[in-house]
């Protein structure tokens, strides 16, 4: 198949995949004993790789979406969509409500049937996977599990459904630090973010080459969206695909490398974190000064916009920051700040995604492959 | 053992290392093995369908509420009808519970081949009620023998009516499995399974000479026949043999079955 066509992809051994050093296990983890929980490569340690012949299809990419088209009735929630997820790095998935983002996540992983399209993960279709959540692990919300259940049960039933070993039930719940007298309790009674643990954990279970996950740092703390964003890292560190979708656009800036953005189930954005800021934002220079009004009418002389900021100082739009440090020192103005700026994702998220009639309204030039 | 990110990457890319394990039909039994026996709801239901059974036999040679013509077998089992009512409530929930609480998902994506999941559903609740059945009926059958004043009864033909008696319970557990993939809600569910066991003997009176074939070939009526209660005469519930009443009934059900199992499988799971 595929794999005599790499020659390079023989069967060779390789010692076990480790963390990185930066990685931390959860505060309740490293409580739970002494030496456990020090090394993530134990945890993590993938026995084994995706098959050369499944992940060959298009060489580099992990889930492939090819014109995936979704109706229901006359609503169309995913129009023609067409993407690629690449491995070693975390690819976003940004959209307003009602987007696509849930709706597409449930194609790739076969619980809604496309209309027309497909997608495939590792070069077959999810149903097509011999043992799905050893090659893929998925969060679709936390309300997944039986509220009368056990977290402990719960996890064991999904091990032995795809032939994972038993003790891979307890390096999970350590892994995400749902300790062992949690585990044993009725899910009911867990909080969003120990459902939410308990979804990372069923999705890890599998030591999974693909990670799909809807929002899931929703209901985490302070603390818990730090060890997400750092898992999640390191997970694409070591070469997995990591998918995710969030509304918190500041979290996703600090973790993704890659975005696909879409609006009213159509493709925005396909491009890298950096570009797409880069490309779409309007970058401006924050300006401190004891003297604006000589500042302004330079600075406007030059056909720049001056705008107060919210937090103090001026807002230039228009200028380079050395342009205008430059016209400060040949007309004697004192400058007490001069900070180069980006927009945010949310700034240019916001701008480019939230409202509709904005997006239709230069449809093709958003587009960037 | 610490490795190199980098190594790691580029090794990662190198190595065709198939999964091991599979996601198979006996791997999907497990996983409903293990969510039968970890939740409240399928496990107490089961275990009542049981229990209903045998004290039914208790309470009626207590009260001494048997017919003349009634059989030790079919007085003892009296209560059965009851506990196959609750096997269709059981087969209803086994599928009907993972839809209220959205486990049916990740049920999906661990063994994404639908027709393995019902094939696994199918053999959980056929079993689980087909041993529930045997030891309750049995149960019951020696509990009415041994408290039923003895000489006063026919005393009715055990073998092979117990294993017939459970048969009917697995029956009736499909039928409800089956009818829960279709409705997909417990309550809407529940009711429909309930209403098919029961309103056929309860509208088969409306159908004059017809009753014997609306009653009839209901799973209870066939039930009934099995255990040879006075109240299974041929112009209430047909004149249709209890083997071959429960081949009529076992007949349908694997229909309705195929086509729940077929909606399953084409419709999205929200």
């Amino acid at each position: 198949m595929a794999a005599a066509a790499e020659p390079d992809r023989r069967p060779r051994h390789r010692p076990p995949l480790v963390a990185t050093g930066r990685l931390r296990s959860p505060p309740a983890a490293s409580r739970a004993g002494p030496g456990r929980g020090t090394s993530w490569g134990v945890v993590l340690d993938s026995r084994w790789r995706m098959a050369g012949a499944a992940g060959a299809s298009s060489f580099g990419s992990m889930i492939e979406a090819r014109e995936l088209t979704k109706r229901y009735g006359d609503h169309v929630a995913v129009d023609r969509l067409t993407f690629h997820v690449k491995p070693g790095r975390v690819t976003g998935f940004l959209g307003p409500n009602g987007a696509g983002k849930t709706t597409t996540m449930r194609l790739i992983l076969g619980l809604d049937a496309p209309t027309s399209g497909g997608v495939t993960v590792g070069g077959v279709p999810y149903s097509g996977l011999p043992s799905p959540l050893r090659t893929v692990g998925s969060l679709l919300g936390a309300g997944e599990v039986h509220g009368g259940r056990s977290a402990q049960r719960h996890l064991l039933g999904l091990a032995v459904s795809n032939g994972i070993a038993r003790d891979r039930v307890d390096e999970v719940l350590e892994l995400v630090g749902l300790p062992a007298d949690t585990a044993r309790r009725r899910v009911r009674g867990f909080s969003l973010g120990m459902g939410q643990r308990l979804g990372i954990a069923a999705a890890l279970l599998g030591d999974p080459e693909v990670l799909i996950l809807d929002e899931p740092v929703n209901g985490l703390d302070t603390e818990g969206i730090r060890w997400m964003r750092d898992l999640l890292k390191s997970l694409a560190a070591q070469g997995r695909t990591v998918f995710l979708s969030s509304h918190l656009m500041s979290e996703m800036e600090l973790t993704a490398d890659h975005l696909i953005v879409v609006g009213r189930g159509r493709l925005l954005a396909d491009t890298t974190m950096r570009d797409f800021i880069e490309t779409h934002s309007q970058g401006h220079v924050l300006v401190r000064t004891p003297e604006p009004e000589g500042l302004r009418s330079l600075v406007e002389g030059r056909g720049a916009r001056w705008r107060p900021e919210p937090r103090g100082g001026w807002r230039v739009e228009g200028l380079s920051a050395d342009v205008i440090g430059d016209l400060a020192r040949r007309h004697g103005h004192a400058i007490h700040e001069l900070t180069p700026r980006h927009s945010s994702l949310e700034d240019v998220y916001t701008e480019l995604a939230q409202p509709a009639a904005r997006y239709r309204a230069r449809p093709e030039k958003e587009v960037a492959r | 053992m610490r490795g190199d990110t980098r190594t790691d990457r580029t090794e990662l890319r190198a190595e065709p290392r198939p999964p091991a394990g599979r996601a198979g039909f006996r791997q999907a039994i497990g996983h409903e093995w293990i969510k039968f026996t970890s939740v409240r709801s399928t496990l107490w239901t089961a275990v009542a369908a049981g229990t209903v059974t045998a004290l039914g036999a208790v309470f009626v040679a207590l009260s001494e509420s048997l017919q003349p013509d009634d059989t030790v077998l079919g007085g003892s089992l009296t209560l059965a009808v009851v506990g196959q009512m609750l096997a269709a409530v059981f087969g209803v929930l086994v599928v009907s519970g993972e839809y209220a609480s959205g486990t049916i998902r990740t049920t999906l994506t661990a063994c994404p081949r639908r027709g393995t999941v019902v094939a696994a559903k199918t053999t959980l609740v056929a079993s689980v009620l087909y041993a529930v059945g045997l030891i309750s009926c049995t149960a019951a059958y020696l509990l009415g023998d041994a408290l039923l004043p003895s000489g006063t009864y026919a005393q009715g033909e055990p073998l092979p009516a117990l294993f017939g008696a459970a048969a009917s319970f697995a029956v009736s557990g499909l039928l409800g499995l089956a009818i829960g993939l279709l409705v997909r809600h417990s309550a809407g569910a529940v009711t429909a399974a309930v209403a098919v066991l029961l309103l056929p003997s309860l509208l088969g009176p409306l159908f004059g000479d017809f009753q014997g074939w609306v009653a009839g070939v209901s799973p209870t009526a066939a039930l009934e026949k099995v255990i040879q209660t006075s109240d299974a005469g041929a112009e209430v519930v047909g004149s249709l043999g209890a083997g071959a009443s429960l081949l009529l009934v076992a007949g349908y059900t694997v229909g309705v079955l195929l086509v729940a199992g077929t909606a399953f499988r084409l419709r999205d799971v929200h």
